[in-house]
């Protein structure tokens, strides 16, 4: 709309305004009498209602009509009147007190003081970039609904995870067995293990099994750029969690805050250990009859400060290793829940396939699997009853890059056998594509990170790792004879070769 | 419905209508002098809405005190034309706010003796408009001229102040507002308003 004629309606709808306010309010025009007619219509008893003002009578007589005298009734008119019971009420004084303008009295302070704290209210956001100054002390923890928990069933693998979790569990179901005991249980549990092994999982687990509130933050979101702030969220956070007892905090990602104070070099965070402090005091505040159980989890348990672990506080430490194949086979069960498997489909090969993979690569490759399946099913005009064949599971696995499968496939070989020493089946053998576009085959003697050493039929070879353009497994688990390999801790950790 | 919804209505009405005029009138004279600032903020226009301050322009009218203030127009020095200087142009551009009320106010004035003269003079709201239009604008220019920042007369005496004076000036101004709320406050509690008078003397002039 053109901005002079915006301008110029509104002025007409101001004074349009006004005039409208002006025609409503007058008053309307009144007849006046002497007040010898108003004596003279008592007498007659046509009275039928008098309104009082100060200095002035509203009269209304039977036949429907009113007029206005100016005066007062003395106390002998006064009982005429209620003799002759004419409806007598008062009509206050002036304007004031009246109608609209009794409203505004009462509330228009109340307006404006609430008008003056929103504008002020908005003053100090505005200063602040628009953030409320309030809010800002409040826990961004999120209250997992409880539909959106799970259970240990949902969970595979991770047993000894599960058992120990067990434990806190039966404390938050019903405390009384534990207490009686005299036990203490730990209710801070650090879950540590690579990424995706499933750790929240395991955390929402505890709150489904127990049916208790699950608070879910990750440590990061307690840090904000104003100093007081996170150590006041990790307060409203405790605090939360134990009006709402039996309560599960799921702290993700706590090497955030928990990284070990005064350490390492450069300038130490003031803000972040404040935090770290108030963690602190709030596990210690956590009374042995509150039904308040942490879980934290990270990745980098090696750097959590030693207060943060020590006996009291966070103290139980659940490691989550690599799956075994076992393990894979059970979470790829789980996840092909609900999806039809064609007959053909044999989620064992791909749990043999995918070793070192965490949940939630396998969930994403059932997943992708599944897509895959309904593409090809459409693509056949089929829109019902899809089954995720074979096929489909192969293709998902190779969605990955070709050349970085190749080598998975050759650390699979290698590692699998280190780490699970399971179903020696011979020693590996290999077909590699080389970048000239030449091919040797033969059985892996032993690689590192550059080079990898084969006995072909009639001697050996050193291939170089970049000349190769692609392997192939074609069979063995066991590159190593079990014999004489020493149990290696490391090897499980590292899901690599060399 | 009665007479306080009208009074409300009436003083809201004026107090836009002066108000507009005085903040039009500093982006307008700013523009004049080649600060287009004001004008690309869309502060150089006639309507109430742009210049709204929500304290100033709605809540005192609302709760019936005859005073109000706008949003403030930025005016930048920098961008006015070469031959005004910058302490001449501020100076013109900050006097053409209560300026532009005196004016509003003879206009009223003009107005209101015409009508009257007319014999137009039945009683109408904008009998009452013109006599508020008066007072407001009145006083809104008196105001504004104090030598006391925030005010326009600030900027006006600012770019007066001979050099001597400047460095008590200076120190006089980062009072802040405490200097304005004094200024306010003194001349009410001494018991004499030389406001007032000035608008007895003015409103003698209506018919």
């Amino acid at each position: 709309m053109n901005k002079t004629l915006k301008a110029l309606l509104i002025w007409i709808g101001v004074f349009v305004a006004v005039i409208l306010a002006w025609n409503f309010m007058r008053d309307e025009p009144r007849e006046w009498r002497a007040y010898e007619d108003f004596t003279a219509d008592v007498e007659a008893d046509r009275v039928i209602g008098v309104t009082l003002h100060p200095d002035q009578l509203d009269v209304e007589l039977l036949d429907g009509s009113s007029y206005s005298v100016s005066g007062s009734i003395d106390p002998e008119m006064a009982g005429r009147l209620r003799e002759q019971e004419v409806y007598v009420e008062w009509g206050g004084g002036d304007d004031e007190g009246q109608g609209c303008s009794a409203l505004f009295m009462v509330w228009g302070p109340v307006l404006l003081i609430v008008a003056l704290w929103i504008y002020f209210m908005k003053r100090m956001g505005g200063g602040a970039g628009g953030i409320n100054a309030f809010k800002l002390l409040k826990s961004p923890a999120r209250l997992l609904e409880e539909k959106a928990t799970a259970t240990f069933a949902d969970v595979g693998g991770s047993s000894a995870a599960k058992t120990q979790l067990g434990d806190v569990v039966s404390y938050l179901r019903d405390a009384k067995p534990w207490t009686d005991a005299g036990a203490r249980v730990p209710r801070g549990i650090l879950l540590e293990g690579p990424p995706g092994c499933g750790k929240t999982l395991l955390a929402r687990a505890v709150a489904g099994e127990t049916k208790a509130k699950f608070y879910y933050i990750s440590a990061s979101e307690f840090v904000e750029m104003f100093v007081g702030v996170g150590a006041s969220r990790v307060r409203d956070l405790f605090e939360t969690a134990r009006k709402n007892a039996p309560a599960v905090v799921f702290i993700d990602e706590i090497d955030a805050v928990g990284r070990r104070r005064g350490s390492g070099i450069g300038p130490s965070h003031d803000e972040r250990e404040q935090t770290l402090n108030q963690l602190l005091v709030c596990l210690d505040g956590l009374e042995r009859n509150q039904r308040v159980a942490v879980i934290a989890a990270t990745n980098r348990a090696d750097i959590l400060d030693p207060a943060l672990v020590r006996p009291g506080r966070i103290d139980r430490r659940i490691i989550i290793p690599p799956y075994d194949a076992d393990e894979r086979l059970e979470i790829l069960e789980i996840h092909a829940r609900g999806k039809k498997l064609a007959a053909d489909a044999d989620l064992k090969t791909i749990a043999d396939a995918t070793e070192g993979a965490t949940g939630a690569d396998l969930e994403s490759m059932m997943n992708e699997a599944a897509l895959l399946a309904v593409r090809r099913s459409l693509a056949a005009g089929v829109k019902k009853n899809i089954e995720i064949t074979a096929e489909d599971l192969e293709a998902a696995l190779a969605t990955r890059s070709e050349r970085e499968l190749a080598f998975d496939r050759l650390d699979m070989i290698l590692v699998e056998s280190a780490s699970q020493m399971s179903e020696v089946t011979g020693r590996a053998r290999a077909r590699f594509l080389l970048a000239d576009g030449s091919r040797a085959e033969g059985e892996v003697v032993w690689a590192d990170a550059a080079f990898i050493k084969i006995h072909t039929g009639d001697g050996s070879r050193i291939l170089a790792k970049s000349q190769i353009a692609a392997v192939e497994a074609l069979a063995g688990t066991e590159a190593v004879g079990r014999d004489d390999l020493a149990p290696d801790q490391l090897a499980g950790r590292v899901p690599g070769v060399g | 419905m009665d007479a306080f919804v009208l009074d409300r209505l009436l003083l809201l009405a004026a107090l836009w209508m002066s108000l507009t005029i005085h903040e039009w009138a500093h982006a307008w004279s700013a523009f004049l002098l080649g600060d287009d600032t004001a004008m690309r903020l869309g502060r150089m226009s006639f309507n109430p809405l742009v210049h709204v301050d929500p304290i100033g322009t709605f809540l005192l009218p609302l709760i019936g005190i005859p005073f109000g203030w706008a949003k403030p127009v930025p005016v930048n020095p920098t961008r006015f034309r070469q031959e005004v200087s910058m302490d001449m142009g501020m100076l013109l551009t900050a006097a053409a706010g209560p300026i532009s009320n005196l004016v509003l106010a003879a206009v009223a004035i003009t107005a209101a003796i015409a009508a009257n003269s007319l014999g137009l003079a039945v009683p109408s709201p904008f009998d009452l408009l013109l006599t508020l239009l008066v007072q407001l604008n009145v006083i809104l220019a008196l105001f504004n001229l104090l030598p006391v920042p925030p005010l326009d007369g600030s900027r006006i005496a600012d770019a007066l102040m001979p050099e001597s004076l400047r460095p008590a000036w200076d120190s006089f101004c980062s009072l802040g507002p405490a200097a304005l709320l004094a200024v306010i406050l003194i001349p009410g509690f001494l018991g004499f308003s030389p406001f007032g008078w000035i608008l007895n003397a003015v409103l003698q002039l209506l018919p």
